[in-house]
């Protein structure tokens, strides 16, 4: 045992398959149950609770004691114990657990995003590279005899044709861009229940996207329409109320002319998901229906149309979906309850 | 990890310790010194100073946690000493410390060793690492052949059972299981059956032969009781005459185990045993190491092998700082007492002369030559008491003045909830305790040490199970826990596990835990009815 190392590594290793698979529970029962409020601002941490494990064994306790709210057995004595899971930690679980294959990127080439990497190393430079200069050195000094523990003599000189500098490379990587519509009909009353379900399905496609892309490179807009269809900030998305009336094409209309007039078509991504009652009246349904195919279709990556606590009136996705049933481009949706947001995602995610 | 050897600084102040701990009479056995990092002194200590460990979640779970803590400051990287006594011992040596601190962790380690060599409860192992480390191996191959989950399963039941180990209490193995592994052992007569012991007389005493009657029928009983006994050991290996405290070790030894399940309990009971032995002597232990280190650090600092003897002084004095008896400084009262004894036989108070003398004055300038050897004195201490006695004989109410241990801020007075009428004396920032009240509540300490005291007491209750006694402290087990413990008991004897606390009894068998009132029966007649050779519990 002349140098030997203890270490717990194998032992942390097995803790940490432990908390991953914990981990993997509780993201299952947060898909289960559709609650999906534990998705953070984007690009942050997400804290996981969970109980802490304590080995059972015969204690002193008062009497009564866990009793109480079901959670004071052996395992929840010792608290909790919280985990900072790194968001794309976070999202790449739960795109295995969705099964949701990566998004398809158009733009690829066009747009470039530059880096510097320090792949090489020469004798001139400004960073000096520590390790290799000394590697170098030491083996020169040993060349020449000055190093020689034999005979206590641990003499390293460094000379200046053994120092080597880290050499900065450029890198170019495609960078894609995404542009995200969020349309809303408001309307309709959008307050309790229904804000909830839509404010976690727009949290949710946000965090998708931002994961697929990168937090800098997508850009989110907010549309709202009744009678006329206009731009809104996202705080407002949920908080503009109702004036009677409603035509959802109008806002089909302006995102698709957004996106043409304001953005390059072909390196540009585009998404839009339209949240509604899906209660249209007249040929809405049917103007709609033309313009994603003749205008949108062609560009976007991909439309998602939801109706969120749809009534006996709504018609919007029954209309739609004769035109577009298992569409690649046009995902059509309904949602009555909290657990029917993770089929919502699947549908408008997942690969046909 | 490294030698020692490879400083040549630290090599050279090993073999001062070990000359100055020689010259000082010390019975020492092989010390072996090692240099380890931080985060390898973090995970040995959670491997239970021993420098293997079978992969577990527990100990990784530990050591995330004292990751973090020390990463973020919540917790020190720099510990003290840490030594594994036996024969070899292994002490080891944070590699961030000065070289004075080392030279005072090793004259530390030398009292340590020591104290493990001649204390009266017989701690000392020969090879007690190098065992452990082939449990270890043994307990891997184990798991390769158990699978992943069982062996995880198994080893999270056998946690719950750690606590249960008393390999020193006068209800371990050896005085309550006789069988093949632990024969029966007598004990002691006591002073009415050596009264009443037939004195034997000359073999031709005819008269006296002819006069003692025997009763046939008790010689019967007897003859049966004893071929019942042999039966059972031949069946069972074992028989339980007395209630076992040791209940790890009594699974161990007894549980119907593969051989994979067989060397998680071999490792989990030696490299946990020492904590029984820990508890009952912390007190002893440290102080004499704290004794020993001073001496052998003064020498140092007289023959300038070391520098710094003002920070050693500070350090010393922080380590040795006093506490209040609810959370006693075992370095302090140790080590306090250890110079108190010596003093006391130095001046010849340890006699009769002096317990009768009455004069407070004369007592105190009492200072007579009694011929005794003080060290020898202390040695005697070291090989036959532990702490209950070291406190018991030792603590005056004086000293508990003295030492401060009745001594509590004002403020946490108040915050701990003292009993006013427990206070003897105060004043703006302190308030006293009764001392014979803080002698007592430290000496009740070592009746359980704070914990539930549980018993196996019959081996064939319901179906073959085991029955688990939980003696009346005035203080009730707390139930959410009683369930999963039993069916981790459950799990490794394989069998129905019951638990009688108070008046209730638990049962755990075939995956269904059931409780059932009963007439609480106290520990005492459990006691009789297993001298008697009764059942010590019937439904």
């Amino acid at each position: 045992m002349l140098e030997d190392k203890i270490s717990s590594n194998e032992s942390e290793g097995a803790f940490n398959d432990f908390i991953e698979d914990k981990i993997e529970d509780a993201i299952e029962e947060i898909l289960n149950e559709g609650n999906l409020d534990t998705l953070g601002d984007k690009g942050s941490e997400i804290i996981i609770e969970m109980d802490d494990i304590v080995p059972p064994t015969f204690v002193y306790g008062d009497e009564g004691q866990g009793g109480g709210k079901g959670g004071r057995g052996p395992g929840r004595e010792g608290g909790k114990i919280v985990f900072n899971l790194p968001f794309n930690r976070f999202m790449q679980l739960l795109k295995e657990k969705l099964h949701l294959p990566n998004l398809l990127k158009e733009g690829k080439g066009k747009i470039k995003e530059v880096s510097y990497e320090f792949k090489t190393f020469g004798t001139t430079g400004v960073i000096l590279d520590k390790k290799r200069t000394f590697k170098r050195a030491l083996r020169s000094s040993i060349g020449t005899g000055k190093y020689n523990p034999v005979e206590n003599d641990y003499t390293v000189d460094f000379r200046r044709r053994d120092r080597r500098y880290k050499i900065p490379e450029r890198v170019e990587n495609p960078k894609f861009k995404a542009v995200v519509f969020y349309m809303g009909d408001i309307s309709y009353s959008t307050h309790g229940q229904r804000l909830e379900m839509e404010k976690r399905l727009v949290n949710f496609i946000k965090n998708w996207l931002d994961f697929n892309y990168g937090v800098n490179n997508v850009e989110h807009r907010f549309f709202v329409h009744d009678i006329k269809a206009y731009e809104v900030q996202e705080q407002e998305f949920y908080k503009v109320g109702n004036i009677g009336g409603t035509r959802a094409y109008i806002v089909f209309d302006l995102i698709y002319q957004i996106a043409f007039n304001e953005y390059d078509i072909s390196s540009t991504n585009f998404y839009g998901f339209y949240f509604g009652d899906g209660e249209i009246f007249g040929s809405d349904s049917k103007d709609i229906g033309k313009i994603l195919k003749e205008s949108i279709v062609p560009v976007f990556n991909r439309v998602g149309i939801l109706e969120v606590l749809p009534s006996q009136w709504s018609k919007l996705v029954l209309d739609l979906s004769k035109d577009f049933i298992k569409d690649r481009i046009v995902r059509l949706s309904k949602i009555h309850r909290k657990s029917d947001t993770i089929n919502a995602i699947k549908t408008l995610f997942q690969e046909i | 990890m490294r030698l020692i050897s490879t400083d040549k600084t630290l090599a050279h102040l090993e073999e001062r310790v070990k000359y100055f701990a020689g010259q000082m009479g010390r019975t020492l056995p092989e010390i072996r010194f090692f240099i380890l990092d931080q985060l390898e002194f973090a995970s040995l200590l959670e491997k239970h100073v021993y420098p293997t460990s079978p992969v577990n979640i527990w100990e990784g779970k530990r050591m995330v946690t004292k990751k973090f803590r020390i990463e973020s400051g919540q917790e020190s990287a720099l510990y003290y000493e840490v030594v594994q006594t036996g024969n070899p011992s292994y002490a080891y040596l944070n590699n961030t410390n000065s070289a004075m601190m080392q030279a005072s962790v090793m004259a530390h380690v030398v009292g340590h060793c020591e104290f493990s060599e001649l204390n009266v409860l017989k701690d000392s192992n020969p090879d007690r690492t190098e065992y452990v480390m082939y449990l270890v191996k043994k307990v891997n191959a184990g798991q390769q052949q158990m699978g992943e989950k069982k062996y995880l399963t198994y080893w999270n039941a056998c946690e719950s059972v750690i606590p249960l180990i008393s390999p020193h209490s006068q209800y371990n193995l050896d005085h309550s299981v006789e069988g093949d592994i632990h024969p029966r052992k007598q004990s002691k007569p006591s002073p009415d059956e050596i009264k009443s012991k037939e004195y034997y007389r000359p073999f031709s005493f005819t008269m006296e032969n002819l006069l003692k009657t025997s009763d046939p029928l008790n010689a019967f009983e007897k003859e049966q009781q004893k071929k019942n006994h042999q039966e059972q050991i031949s069946r069972t290996g074992f028989r339980l005459y007395r209630p076992c405290q040791d209940i790890l070790g009594f699974l161990k030894n007894y549980a119907p185990t593969s051989r994979a399940e067989q060397a998680i309990l071999d490792y989990m009971y030696v490299s946990h045993s020492t904590h029984d032995f820990v508890i009952r002597t912390q007190i002893m232990n440290e102080g004499w190491a704290m004794y020993w280190e001073k001496k052998i650090m003064l020498e140092l600092f007289k023959e300038k092998a070391v520098k710094g003897i003002i920070d050693y002084s500070k350090v010393f004095s922080g380590v040795c700082a006093p506490r209040p008896f609810f959370m006693r400084n075992p370095y302090h009262l140790g080590y306090h007492l250890w110079n108190h004894i010596e003093e006391l036989y130095q001046k010849g108070k340890v006699s009769l002369d002096y317990m009768e003398e009455m004069d407070v004055e004369t007592r105190r300038k009492w200072n007579k030559e009694t011929g005794l050897n003080p060290l020898e004195c202390m040695n005697h201490l070291v090989r036959t008491i532990t702490d209950y006695e070291f406190i018991r004989r030792f603590l005056t109410e004086d000293l508990v003045y003295e030492f401060h241990l009745n001594r509590i801020i004002k403020q946490h007075a108040e915050h701990y909830g003292i009993n006013k009428e427990a206070v003897v004396k105060e004043n703006n920032y302190y308030v006293w305790l009764d001392p014979k009240m803080v002698k007592e509540e430290m000496l009740s300490f070592f009746t359980h040490f704070q914990r539930p005291r549980i018993y196996v007491i019959d081996t064939d209750f319901i179906d073959g199970g085991l029955l688990l006694f939980h003696r009346n402290d005035g203080r009730v087990l707390r139930k959410t826990w009683i369930e999963p413990t039993l069916k981790n008991i459950n799990y490794i004897w394989k069998s129905a596990v019951s638990l009688l606390s108070g008046e209730k009894l638990y049962s755990y068998s075939n995956r269904k835990f059931e409780e059932r009132a009963m007439k609480e029966v106290p520990f005492e007649q459990v006691l009789e009815r297993l001298d008697n050779n009764q059942k010590p519990i019937s439904l």
